[in-house]
């Protein structure tokens, strides 16, 4: 649905982008992860044709975006974080203005997608007297009218409260499975992510530093949960014995390439330290996008 | 599908009270002008001329000539101003609220979007001189009768028309006002193609204007007065000659045209090539 090959983009000397290549399937909720000024809107930005990339291609549904950016664009539908209107029109006649610059749509989709989104009887109020709740479904109601395939959301919860963000994940998941849209997903609410994606790929200053799926994330080779009387002196014999690289928070360790959770137990029982419990702590997304990110130790 | 895009441009355009500001200005300062005509020493001043030149106040002082001394300073300043306000928003206030954003995520090509707005942009120049025309003779015949016309235009026009002939110079003028009202949108227009703020975009329309008409009035640029811009603005003017100029009005028409279609390419052209970011 989506292929970018080798995009890249720079802004004045500085490298926003730099050859980013993934590929959306068709039908999956694909999560673009990165803190502000990742590069991820510069990528949304190149997907939508609104941002030349300085080298790569864009492709949507097979088109090149850059040199067929009405027929790439045709299937896609797009929401931008902050959504803004024309405040002083009402919705019904911002509706109106944004389907004219796709192709002609009739009153009866109009009104079949405010009734989706849930903002029948309020179609005719002008924008102003929105809610930020009203106007993120006005977006998607905007973004929905050209019937699209794929729907590319940037920060779609962006200012939401935590009711709005809830009902914001609920509708992603519903557009999904009622409709059947691909979904490309921008965000840094990491639990966002995590509840409605399949699949992220994590950018960091421009580059893509991880790409995959969120059930490996969850069950990647990570930390391990150790419980035992004297968490000092046991970790530092399994330092010393190479069995560990390092420990976290007091409670957690990171076993060596090869290493296994029955040998670190062998070690410290044979050492006179009981071992409460020894399990393979599941990261969450958050743990492993702060894991990816986090920068190299300082050398002395 | 381009004219429901027009239609929509123009609600946009319309909708947005921004808009009506030069309307109201105008009709201001037609009643401000028209109740300084009527009760102060102008109007004693303007029979006095009438009456050096030999004719008859009475005959003269009338609804077309009122409403003709009433535009020529709001054309001069106010027309400018508002033209460039609203020819500076037209893509400038779209990229700064971020809705430039959102419609450029729909299937439209950049140059066709362009094309829309700025015609949504000439419409509006043209309502605006219409409105001009049509409130000051409105405001005039509340005071004065109908009667012939008189104009004096320092370096321009000295002539005397019946009713009827000035009543269609009057409509004729209003047309190539239309036409300098264009080319101020269009210059505007293409500065809020470039990257910048909607203020900036209508103040560097109001600079070439301004820079334009100070270098024409240095005699040094007498020889290059065709060069300037504010120049062939004044051929709306020439209207009023008797007999009209028609080849140096169609001259100045030309170039007109081709500045307004030089500004929309410029700014296409700087439009094609940028980045649409929030």
């Amino acid at each position: 649905m989506i292929q970018l090959a080798h995009v890249s983009k720079k802004f004045a000397g500085r490298m926003a982008v730099d050859d980013l290549s993934f590929t959306v399937a068709r039908g999956e909720i694909f999560g673009l992860l990165g803190h502000n000024g990742a590069g991820k809107s510069t990528a949304i930005g190149m997907m939508l044709g609104q941002v030349w990339p300085t080298g790569g291609t864009v492709q949507i549904c097979g088109h090149d975006v850059q040199a067929n950016r009405s027929a790439a664009l045709r299937p896609v539908g797009a929401i931008f974080e902050a959504p803004v209107f024309y405040d002083y029109l009402s919705a019904w006649r911002n509706l109106e203005i944004l389907s004219a610059y796709t192709a002609p749509t009739s009153k009866a989709r109009l009104r079949e997608v405010i009734d989706w989104v849930g903002l029948t009887g309020r179609e005719q109020s002008k924008v102003r007297t929105y809610s930020h709740g009203m106007r993120s479904r006005l977006a998607l109601a905007q973004a929905l009218l050209p019937k699209p395939e794929l729907l590319i959301l940037d920060e779609p919860s962006d200012g939401l409260d935590p009711e709005g963000i809830h009902e914001m994940r609920l509708t992603i998941l519903r557009l999904q499975r009622e409709l059947g849209l691909t979904i490309l997903l921008s965000s840094h609410l990491l639990n966002e992510v995590e509840q409605l994606c399949t699949r992220i790929a994590v950018l960091q200053q421009g580059k893509k530093v991880f790409e995959g799926n969120v059930a490996d994330v969850r069950t990647a080779r990570g930390k391990v949960a150790l419980k035992t009387a004297d968490f000092g002196r046991a970790t530092r014999l399994l330092l010393e014995r190479g069995l560990i690289t390092a420990t976290v928070e007091e409670r957690f360790i990171t076993l060596a390439d090869g290493r296994t959770t029955a040998e670190v137990t062998q070690t410290l029982v044979a050492a006179g330290l009981p071992v409460a419990g020894i399990w393979q702590h599941e990261q969450t997304v958050e743990d492993f996008y702060l894991n990816l990110i986090k920068p190299p130790p300082a050398k002395n | 599908m381009f004219s429901a895009q027009l239609k929509n441009e123009l609600w946009k355009l319309f909708g947005k009270k921004r808009t009506y500001i030069g309307f109201g200005a105008f009709l201001l300062a037609q009643t401000a002008m028209l109740l300084a005509f009527k009760y102060t020493r102008w109007q004693s001043d303007f029979e006095k001329l009438l009456a050096g030149n030999g004719y008859l106040a009475t005959e003269f002082i009338s609804v077309l000539t009122v409403s003709l001394v009433m535009l020529i300073p709001q054309i001069m300043l106010l027309m400018p101003l508002y033209a460039t306000l609203v020819g500076g928003d037209l893509v400038a206030k779209e990229a700064e609220d971020g809705t430039l954003r959102m419609i450029l995520s729909r299937p439209i090509s950049r140059l066709r979007l362009l094309f829309v707005k700025w015609s949504a942009g000439i419409i509006f120049a043209i309502v605006l001189v219409v409105a001009l025309g049509l409130t000051a003779l409105g405001f005039a015949s509340l005071l004065f009768p109908w009667r012939g016309m008189f104009v004096f235009s320092p370096g321009q026009a000295f002539s005397v028309f019946s009713a009827h002939e000035g009543l269609l110079r009057f409509g004729f003028s209003h047309l190539f006002l239309a036409v300098n009202a264009s080319v101020m949108v269009s210059l505007a227009f293409m500065f809020s193609c470039f990257n910048m703020k909607p203020a900036a975009a209508t103040i560097l329309a109001l600079s070439v204007l301004f820079v334009s008409m100070v270098m024409e009035n240095i005699p040094f640029f007498d020889r290059y007065e065709n060069w300037f811009i504010t120049h062939h603005f004044k051929c709306w003017l020439l209207i009023f000659r008797d007999p009209a100029p028609w080849t140096q009005i169609c001259q100045s028409e030309i170039v007109l045209f081709a500045v307004s279609a030089t500004a929309f390419v410029i700014g296409a052209m700087a439009f094609q090539v940028r980045d649409i970011k929030s």
